[in-house]
């Protein structure tokens, strides 16, 4: 592997290496939906935190489609998919002791969310 | 995994303790462990995920009681070894000469 | 299984550097620029011009909210850990703060590399629980009718939060108001005053 030269850094550095794809992957969700997080419990990498698992949302944004870093993170390619911006009530992941108002927001992979059918 | 790493929502973490007009680096070896993790990462050793995935596999109370950029340097460390980059065997060697000099 | 330990981190750190020297897998020069640029060239003081240009131009602050990536980069900061920004603008009825409770996600570009309180894992547990109380220790207070917005940077996109302007600042510049904009304001643990400094 060659060695990062010099020269190259300041352009390294303003480029960066952006996770976003540009494959053409249909999103399974629309700004809207309601959401349940899907309880998983992987042993290999994964960026779905466990305060959220299970928890309702609701899609407020699609940011586009990324690299999946479970997959990436193993040898087992970039699973393109859509990452979406996802709304939670803080009382809906903390309980009562939370601001009625409050929220969190999480930048969820299709792979961690399923559509709640109520 | 479900991991030391994943501390949202955690108690007991203590006080947060920002530090008045901190510099960007305590200490010069965390410089060169930053150094390091960027020259590494460009040079294709690693990915960023793989990098990640390296510090959450830290001994669990060793990630608690360690700095940032000791994370960063454990898996630089682990992945470069890993890919045959290094050998631990090296490390060891080159730590132990490097002691002598200084002694 | 190779487990570096604090007590000899310095003398580790500088066993391996020396040892990717010599099989040319590092080159010193350019470990050098690495860390001159993140200690002298890219801070806080990014962002607050950003923030500033957003407070003064409202074409820029429409663009900086629908596509924040490309309206950082017409200031000149892009590139690592920058690569996909979202910012979120508060209100006088919205918040937001910002935490990467598994790693220390930060947007580089607009505030550099983090503090460490922002990597600890006091900050990283408590800010998404009980975010109104980690506000209290850095001193803000928020009216309960005010709500608070946690992102937390779990995936790859990078959050900058756009502070209010304060009050009693009409006839300031640009560069003034750049002046008043800390990095804590810029991650939501602050709020912009017009007397605070870029100094936290």
């Amino acid at each position: 592997m060659p060695a990062l030269p010099v020269e190259n850094v300041d352009g390294l550095i303003a480029t960066g290496a952006t996770a976003r794809m540009t494959d053409d992957v249909a999103p399974r969700f629309r700004p809207g939906d309601r959401v349940r997080v899907r309880n998983i419990n992987p042993t290999t990498h994964t960026r779905l935190p466990r305060y959220a698992r299970g928890k309702m949302g609701t899609v407020e944004a699609d940011r586009g489609v990324f690299c999946f870093n479970d997959t990436n993170a193993h040898g087992e390619g970039h699973k393109p998919q859509h990452v979406y911006g996802v709304r939670f009530a803080a009382r809906d992941l903390w309980g009562e002791q939370a601001a009625a108002r409050d929220t969190l927001y999480l930048d969820m992979f299709e792979d961690y969310i399923e559509l709640h059918v109520a | 995994m479900n991991g030391v790493h994943d501390l949202g929502g955690m108690h007991g973490m203590g006080p947060i303790n920002p530090e008045p007009n901190e510099p960007v680096f305590h200490a010069p070896w965390e410089r060169t462990a930053f150094g390091l993790f960027i020259t590494t990462f460009a040079g294709g050793h690693f990915n960023v995920d793989e990098f990640r995935h390296a510090i959450e596999k830290m001994d669990a109370a060793h990630y608690l009681e360690s700095s940032y950029y000791a994370h960063w340097m454990h898996a630089v460390e682990d992945l470069l070894v890993q890919r045959g980059a290094l050998t631990s065997a090296e490390i060891d060697g080159r730590m132990a000469q490097l002691a002598k000099e200084a002694a | 299984m190779p487990a570096p330990h604090t007590d000899d981190i310095a003398l580790r750190v500088r066993a391996i550097e020396s040892l990717l020297v010599e099989k040319g897998l590092v080159q010193p020069a350019a470990l050098a620029a690495i860390v001159e640029t993140y200690e002298t060239k890219i801070g806080p003081h990014n962002g607050a011009q950003v923030v500033a240009r957003a407070w003064t131009d409202p074409a820029f602050k429409a663009r900086l909210l629908s596509d924040a990536t490309a309206a950082i980069a017409e200031l000149g900061f892009s590139g690592v850990q920058g690569e996909d920004m979202v910012v979120v603008e508060n209100t006088p009825t919205v918040h937001n703060m910002v935490v990467c409770t598994l790693c220390s996600c930060y947007p580089w570009p607009t505030l550099g590399l983090p503090p460490n309180w922002y990597k600890s894992a006091p900050y990283r547990a408590r800010a998404v629980i009980d975010p109104r109380g980690v506000l209290t220790e850095f001193g803000v207070e928020l009216p309960p009718e005010k709500e608070v917005r946690v992102w937390d940077s779990n995936a790859e996109l990078r959050y900058l939060v756009l502070p209010e302007r304060p009050a009693g600042t009409e006839g300031m510049d640009a560069a003034a108001l750049a002046a008043l904009v800390s990095r804590d304001a810029m991650i939501g643990t602050g709020v912009a005053t017009s007397s605070s400094g870029a100094a936290r």
